[in-house]
């Protein structure tokens, strides 16, 4: 009932995916090494986050061949990367693939792309529709990527959804340098905690680090255990790779023993929204 | 009053500052940095986040004196220069300037003062070329806010590693680097004449211009709402002023859009572009 989870803490190259994809290989003999079942990478980790006009140029097809060696790989170990995606609509998107088993199982389009301050996303990317919600051999499992996850609402869906592994990669830029910790730091882990708490899942977010241009990427990577809390976490700025172990029957126990799954009752919602709605 | 500028971590600003630097240069295929040193807070601080980051093989400073340069400023200079273990370069670029400045008898202090900053620029790029190294600016948040830089002058540069902190970060981030309390507590001067110093030319202190500068910027206040915090309505509007009009140094200039793809306006890629 347990398995181990790698979070790849990488500084991937601005624009370049043969480089990038040699060092997710490089993490991935690594993780293999280290007997880990799954492997999970930072946002874009094939492409670089601030691409701009680049988008288009690294757009690719789930199955893009650039990408097959890396498919091939999860053979003998599971995947989730991050890659731009070039849908069936032509249209660009910010997704991350999972990979198990030697084959593509499933890819999440960033719901949230954010697009104020610092942030142009949706100048360059269409927006997801879906919550990513799908079984795998690690239990049901979601996908959020970077903003995604500071959606609640989306998250306590997925949760609602049975979720039990959230896999959060991101890109998440370093501000806020007051105090022992940074303010975003602060921020992703009451978003992490909450998930992983409150809602009962284990929570695998994985941060770049590195700069691309003047932005820089804080790492910080870590797996919350919803019994436990925080059970492996990667250093700030640094490039990592830690280990971190799923007990799968703590889901079970926490559900049992702090049962806000159960007493959930989403027809409140839907009443609250249905007379808003009709107000 | 305690200052409304929040106080930074200034250990972890600096390793990550240093690891900026270090990113910067080496993704740009770069191993070496240039810095004109002036014997002023912010280029001591610069100078020794890039000797943390690179290693002071890898720092090559300048000090680019003018005939009106202060001894102090050289030994503050020399005192920096000396702390990082570096050897000393002095250029002194009097006689390129005086040689423009007597075909313009009735220049003034200020288009004289652009002008050394400029032929500054002219001669740390050129170092920059000889040691095959980018050249790291020294501007501060504080100044690029208010504009109290030259355009294409101080402001040129390949990366700003402290454009981020105001003035009095900056001050206490020297404290933490271990700077020589002569060059962190001395009035800040762009030393172009006897006595000039950053506040006078300014009119106000940096400790109180930070401050105005962060609840206009940072928390977005309005300027009356700045007022309302204890600050002279006046100073307030000067500092929005100061802000708005040197807006034209921040910017690329405008090019007059004619084709599909224009550059700056949708012929966007980073700085760090890997194709």
């Amino acid at each position: 009932m347990t398995y181990t989870v790698a979070l790849a803490q990488i500084n991937p190259l601005c624009g370049d995916i043969a480089a990038n994809v040699a060092i997710h290989r490089t993490c991935i003999e690594q993780a293999l090494d280290a007997h880990a079942d799954l492997i999970v990478f930072p946002e874009l980790s094939l492409t670089g986050y601030a691409l701009r006009d680049q988008t288009f140029a690294v757009m690719r097809r789930p199955g893009a061949a650039e990408f097959a060696p890396l498919i091939e790989c999860s053979r003998n170990v599971a995947i989730c990367a991050g890659f731009v995606e070039e849908g069936e609509d032509g249209i660009p998107y910010n997704s991350a693939f999972f990979a198990d088993g030697g084959a593509l199982v499933h890819v999440h389009r960033k719901m949230y792309p954010p697009t104020h301050g610092m942030f142009e996303e949706l100048r360059f990317f269409g927006r997801g529709r879906n919550l990513s919600v799908f079984d795998t051999r690690f239990g049901r499992t979601g996908i959020v990527i970077c903003r995604d996850l500071f959606h609640m609402f989306e998250v306590s869906t997925m949760a609602a959804l049975g979720v039990q592994l959230l896999l959060a990669p991101s890109a998440m830029p370093a501000r806020g340098f007051q105090g022992d910790e940074l303010s975003i730091e602060h921020t992703v882990q009451l978003a992490v905690g909450s998930a992983s708490t409150l809602l009962g899942m284990y929570v695998a977010y994985v941060n770049r680090v590195g700069f691309d241009d003047g932005l820089g990427f804080y790492g910080g990577s870590m797996l919350s255990d919803p019994d436990l809390g925080v059970i492996a976490s990667a250093p700030r700025f640094e490039t990592a790779q830690v280990l971190g172990t799923v007990d799968r029957t703590h889901v079970a126990r926490h559900a049992y023993q702090f049962p806000i799954h159960r007493e959930e009752d989403l027809t409140i919602v839907r009443h609250a929204l249905d007379e808003r709605r009709t107000q | 009053m305690t200052s409304v500028v929040p106080v930074l971590n200034d250990s972890m600003v600096a390793e990550y500052l240093e690891r900026f630097i270090a990113e910067e240069l080496r993704s740009s295929g770069f191993t070496e940095a240039s810095i004109a040193v002036s014997g002023g807070l912010d280029s001591a601080v610069v100078l020794k986040l890039a000797c943390d980051a690179l290693g002071a093989a890898h720092v090559h400073p300048v000090f680019l004196p003018y005939k009106a340069s202060s001894e102090e400023s050289r030994r503050d200079a020399r005192a920096i220069v000396s702390l990082c273990g570096l050897p000393w370069t002095e250029l002194d670029i009097t006689a390129m300037a005086d040689a423009y400045v007597a075909l313009e008898p009735g220049i003034d202090r200020l288009r004289t003062g652009n002008l050394l900053a400029r032929l500054r620029m002219a001669v740390i790029f050129d170092q920059s070329k000889k040691e095959r190294s980018l050249v790291i600016g020294t501007s501060n948040k504080s100044e690029l806010l208010v504009g109290y830089s030259t355009w294409y002058g101080d402001m040129a540069c390949a990366m700003m590693p402290i454009g981020d902190l105001y003035k009095t970060q900056v001050r206490s981030l020297a404290t933490f680097l271990g700077i020589p309390r002569q060059i962190v507590e001395k009035p800040p001067s762009a030393d172009l004449w006897t006595g000039q110093t950053d506040e006078g030319e300014i009119g106000v202190t940096y400790d109180t211009l930070d401050q105005v500068l962060f609840l206009l910027i940072d928390q977005r206040l309005s300027p009356e709402e700045v007022a309302q915090q204890g600050f002279e309505v006046g100073l307030v509007q000067t500092v929005e002023r100061k802000i708005v009009g040197s807006q034209f140094k921040r910017v690329l200039p405008p090019i007059a859009k004619v084709s599909q793809r224009t550059v700056a306006t949708d012929f966007l890629y980073p700085r760090d572009w890997h194709a």
